[in-house]
């Protein structure tokens, strides 16, 4: 042997993973003999057969020690191995098992029954965990995870013009030009979404549906419940309207059978036939929607308007990037023939899944809250650990007993396991109804917010995730307490007085462990709860732009068949406007087709004449408002500059607009926007419009709105069908909606109902959302908080309790009370302090997936980590403080008698 | 007195150790059961059985610190109990009773 002892330094000739390897498997003395052998061995190897057969066999030898550590420790604890004292036939021992998990059933029902509160408290807590995970999963499961509930709905895409940051609609042109030149799709269909005047007798309202293309549904592979759905004939200028309801339209308003077939319904004025009915359950294309009237578009004067929604099927044998390719040809052939009505050289065409157009941005959201509450479930998984731990811990003595009678340690665990499955059980039962509770509440409330929702349901899938849940919150709060409770020393406890035997360093250190655990869990919950509370303040104290208070708003809509010139609608909205401003009350009205927070329906493109857009690159965009000339008046937007409307413009004279502070200093930061021109919405052939003032910057899409700036057209009272009258009111805005409804019914009997609502009410309403997630995360961090203070909290009272005596003999030694308390409060105060810490920076990774809900707050706010890390380490503090001052106050003297 | 059973590389273990006599530590008697059954043993086997049959009280141990002196480490040597000579003793006899008048039949098969 030739230089083949090993010393200690040459340990560090095995490679590195090796070491490490069985650095993780192996205590220190163990760790330190297997590698001499192993060394020892590998030198001798080496010598006879070379460094690659020696290293292959190193690797061999190493790799193969977890795995069998792993079954020796298995081995001693399962009851079939071959430590047991009597061999059985297979038999018997079968009976002998089932015996043993009967009796340690009916032995744990027994037990857990004896201790309501412990038993409620893991039961509820860990059953809410499971149950809040499972109903989440179940949203995630329908908006995410499901295919969209068409035929082969991976191969259906929605087509969109494409101008960053916009994804705009189609044009008729567009359509039809698309719909002629494609080679790479089975079928295009487009849709716009309607809200049409249902007439039924005296009775007039509002219905939501859709106008198809004939192939809408063909495309879909959606089949009726009765009668048909369209085929090439229907939509056509000279065929009969024909309409296919959904199954709430056809149960509430025509009877609900099968004659409904053939029933004539009027929309807007317009005689609809009845040819099919929708079933049930629909795709959230259709949820939602009443009617479906069939529709085919004419060849259009010029390109825009863009409001057709495309989408489309693509071949399966055809590649995505082909497709996509061909969009963009057409879009460059077809660009040449309307360049002189629209001109927007950047905007091309593109294509995305039509299950990410229902996703939306949902996505990030559910993923983040089904994250939130697999937290909170671990925390409650936690607890219940902590709590069964301690509970064993004071069973010390009934399991020694058990033991010293013969019990062997797989008995003991198998005894304590059956209660943990007991436990788990019942928190998966609970788990349920909670599960159908969160449910519920999805479909219904949070059927605002998220997509999908009709689909929201129990299928294999939620079974199988409530199923794993269960079983790794059982096997985490069961086989901690467990395998400590099957390492018992019975010597030990059976002679212990005071202190048991398991309270030795393991199940202490392992209660410590869960409850740092507990609070590194719970940090980036509450941070991420309080920077969602940050951002709804911050979004709640952003300036609307306007005083909302005492504001009511109408949006009226007038039938196309009613008012099919514009000087019907002209002599309507003039006399409409005439009659509302003289209701007492009603100190000013304005009309306009937008409404803020959160209601604006155009966005429109434009080009500076100054500073032109560049060829190839997309138009700036912005959002377009048209207003009566006492808009401003009546909101009561400040002017800046310049004038506002009056009753000539958008009449006679070239075009103007007004705009708001932030147009104008994102497009003449250095200069006076007042008298600047621009060529409208890529219609090049049109006159140059003018801005003539500058007023006050308003939220029309959303309070987060960055502000890039809004501009005011002045819509006169022409040919528009749909506006909203403003009005401002002396008294409560709500107490006129009487007169006001009156009014508008004596000038048209015939109009529906008005929907009526108040500035104040829609920006509330346009906070819905991010409240409805803020109250969410606030009761999960909050539920966190308060479990890992009771975790901490039960620690500290059970080590107080286990050390009376210790104290107590201090204390008698002459030890001051303060270093007592000081002492005990930072022993816990330590666990909740690495907890934070660790959960701190877990939060700093976490919280970025979240930035994109955040308004006005960084992701890594420092100001909200620190006060969060402060409020968990005060109520730490406190949590721990009680049992502290009780360890403070003990009498030694009574004390040390008790012996 | 009820009995444990006995694993077919526990019993392995003992023989080699048997064999080796006052020389069997861990590595020797690795290198003793890959010389006579012709495989390759796990190290991480013999360890674990090693410690098991201590456990069960069929090996006792002692510490060599003469061999440190030129080999930089304390050596663990390991011998039979009585106990455990007594146990291989009856399963040798059982084996040989179960094979007494089969070898014959063996060979021709």
């Amino acid at each position: 042997m030739t230089g083949g002892i090993p010393t200690g330094d040459e340990l560090r000739r095995l490679p590195l993973a090796a070491r490490l390897l069985l650095r993780l498997t192996l205590n220190g003395g163990d760790y330190r003999a297997v590698s001499n052998d192993l060394l020892e061995l590998y030198q001798r190897r080496l010598h006879r057969q070379g460094a690659p057969a020696a290293k292959a066999w190193l690797r061999r030898q190493v790799t193969t020690y977890p795995g069998r550590l792993i079954m020796e420790q298995v081995r001693k604890l399962l009851p079939l191995s071959g430590t047991r004292r009597v061999v059985q036939s297979p038999v018997t021992r079968r009976a002998t098992l089932m015996n043993n998990l009967l009796r340690d059933l009916r032995h744990g029902i027994r037990s857990l029954a004896r201790s309501p509160v412990f038993t409620a408290t893991i039961i509820l807590t860990v059953g809410l965990g499971i149950g809040a995970t499972t109903a989440i999963f179940s949203a995630v499961n329908a908006v995410l995870i499901q295919p969209l509930p068409y035929a082969n709905a991976g191969d259906l895409v929605r087509i969109y013009t494409e101008s960053p940051p916009h994804r705009w609609p189609f044009s008729v042109a567009d359509y039809r030009a698309l719909k002629e030149q494609q080679t790479q799709f089975v079928t295009i269909a487009g849709y716009t979404n309607e809200t049409l005047t249902l007439s039924r007798g005296e009775t007039v309202e509002r219905i939501r549906g859709k106008f198809v293309t004939w192939d809408y549904f063909s495309l879909l592979g959606i089949t009726p419940l009765y009668g048909r759905l369209f085929d090439s004939s229907d939509g056509k200028p000279e065929s009969e309207p024909t309409v296919v309801v959904s199954h709430a339209f056809w149960n509430r308003y025509i009877g609900g059978s099968e004659e409904a077939l053939g029933q004539s319904i009027q929309l807007d004025g317009v005689n609809y036939t009845v040819v099919g009915v929708l079933p049930r359950t629909v795709g959230p294309f259709e949820q939602g929607r009443d009617f479906f009237a069939a529709v085919e578009w004419q060849p259009p004067p010029r390109r825009g308007p863009f409001s057709i929604i495309v989408i489309a099927r693509v071949r399966p044998e055809v590649d995505r990037s082909v497709a996509a390719e061909e969009l963009r040809a057409i879009n460059r052939h077809i660009f040449p023939v309307w360049q002189d009505s629209y001109q927007d050289q950047g905007a091309s065409w593109g294509m995305m899944d039509l299950k990410e157009v229902v996703v939306g941005d949902v996505g990030t959201t559910e993923m983040l809250v089904l994250g939130a509450v697999a937290f909170l479930l671990l925390i409650a998984s936690n607890n219940a650990a902590n709590l069964l731990l301690a509970r064993t811990t004071q069973r010390t003595r009934e399991l020694a007993v058990r033991a010293a009678l013969g019990a062997s340690p797989s008995r003991l665990m198998q005894y304590t396991l059956s209660e943990s499955a007991l436990l788990a059980a019942g928190s998966a039962a609970f788990g349920l109804i909670v599960m159908y509770g969160g449910m519920k509440l999805l479909t219904t409330t949070g059927s605002n917010f998220i997509p999908r929702t009709q689909e929201i349901g129990v299928d294999g899938l939620v079974l199988v995730f409530l199923a794993a849940v269960t079983l790794f919150s059982g096997l985490l709060f069961g086989l901690i307490p467990s395998l400590t409770g099957a390492r018992i020393r019975v010597e030990q406890a059976l002679r212990a007085s005071g202190r048991s035997a398991t309270d030795s360093a393991a199940p202490r250190r392992m209660r410590r462990v869960l409850v740092a655990s507990q609070f590194a869990i719970a940090a980036p919950l509450l941070i991420g709860a309080a920077l969602l509370i940050t951002s709804l303040a911050r979004l709640q104290r952003v300036d609307p732009g306007f005083d909302t208070h005492n504001m009511l708003v109408a949006g009226v809509q007038l039938p196309r068949l009613a008012y099919p010139e514009a000087e019907d609608t002209y002599s309507f909205w003039s006399q409409a406007i005439e009659r509302v401003a003289a209701l007492p009350g009603v100190e000013s009205v304005a009309l306009g087709d937008a409404m803020p927070p959160t209601r604006v329906t155009m966005i429109n493109n434009f080009n500076l004449e100054d500073d032109p857009t560049p060829p190839g690159q997309t138009e700036p965009a912005t959002p377009w408002v048209g207003v009566t000339p006492g808009y401003f008046a009546t909101l009561g937007i400040g002017l800046l500059e310049g004038r506002t409307f009056n009753d000539l413009d958008g009449v006679e004279g070239p075009p103007t607009v007004v705009v708001d502070q932030d147009w104008a200093d994102r497009f003449f930061p250095n200069e006076s926007a007042v008298g600047k021109r621009f060529v409208s919405g890529g219609c090049t052939s049109c006159p140059l419009t003018t801005v003539v003032g500058v007023v006050g910057n308003v939220k029309y899409v959303g309070l987060d709105d960055p502000g890039g700036g809004t501009v005011y057209w002045p819509m006169g009272l022409g040919p528009k069908r749909f506006m909203h009258f403003l009005m401002r009111t002396r008294p409560d805005p709500m107490s006129l909606v009487p007169s006001l409804r009156n009014a508008i019914r004596e000038l048209d009997p015939a109009l529906p109902l008005v929907p009526l609502t108040t500035i104040d009410e829609s920006m509330s309403n346009s906070l819905q959302a991010p409240r409805y997630l803020t109250g969410l995360a606030a009761a999960f961090a909050i539920v966190a908080l308060i479990l890992s203070v009771v975790g901490v909290y039960g620690v500290m009272s059970h080590h107080v309790q286990q050390h009376t005596k210790d104290i107590g003999i201090r204390m008698a030694l002459g030890g001051a009370p303060s270093r007592v308390l000081g002492g005990v409060v930072w022993q816990g105060l330590r666990l909740a302090v690495v907890g934070v810490v660790i959960g701190v920076a877990a939060a700093f990774y976490l919280t970025r997936f979240m930035s994109s809900m955040l308004f006005g707050v960084g992701s890594t706010d420092v100001m909200t980590f620190t006060t969060v890390a402060a409020i968990m380490l005060g109520v730490a503090f406190i949590a721990c403080l009680l049992p502290a001052r009780r360890a403070a106050t003990v009498d030694p003297v009574s004390t040390l008698r008790e012996e | 007195m009820p009995r444990e059973t006995l694993g077919e590389f526990e019993h392995q273990v003992m023989l080699a150790i048997l064999q080796l006599g006052g020389e069997a530590y861990s590595v020797s008697i690795v290198e003793e059961l890959e010389e006579r059954t012709g495989r390759e043993v796990a190290q991480a086997a013999v360890f674990i059985v090693l410690r098991r049959l201590e456990e069960k009280r069929l090996l006792t141990s002692r510490l060599d610190e003469t061999a440190a002196e030129d080999t930089g480490r304390v050596r663990r040597y390991f011998r039979l109990t009585p106990n455990a000579l007594r146990r291989l003793r009856d399963s040798r006899d059982t084996y040989m009773r179960l094979w007494d008048g089969i070898e014959a039949t063996l060979e021709k098969a």
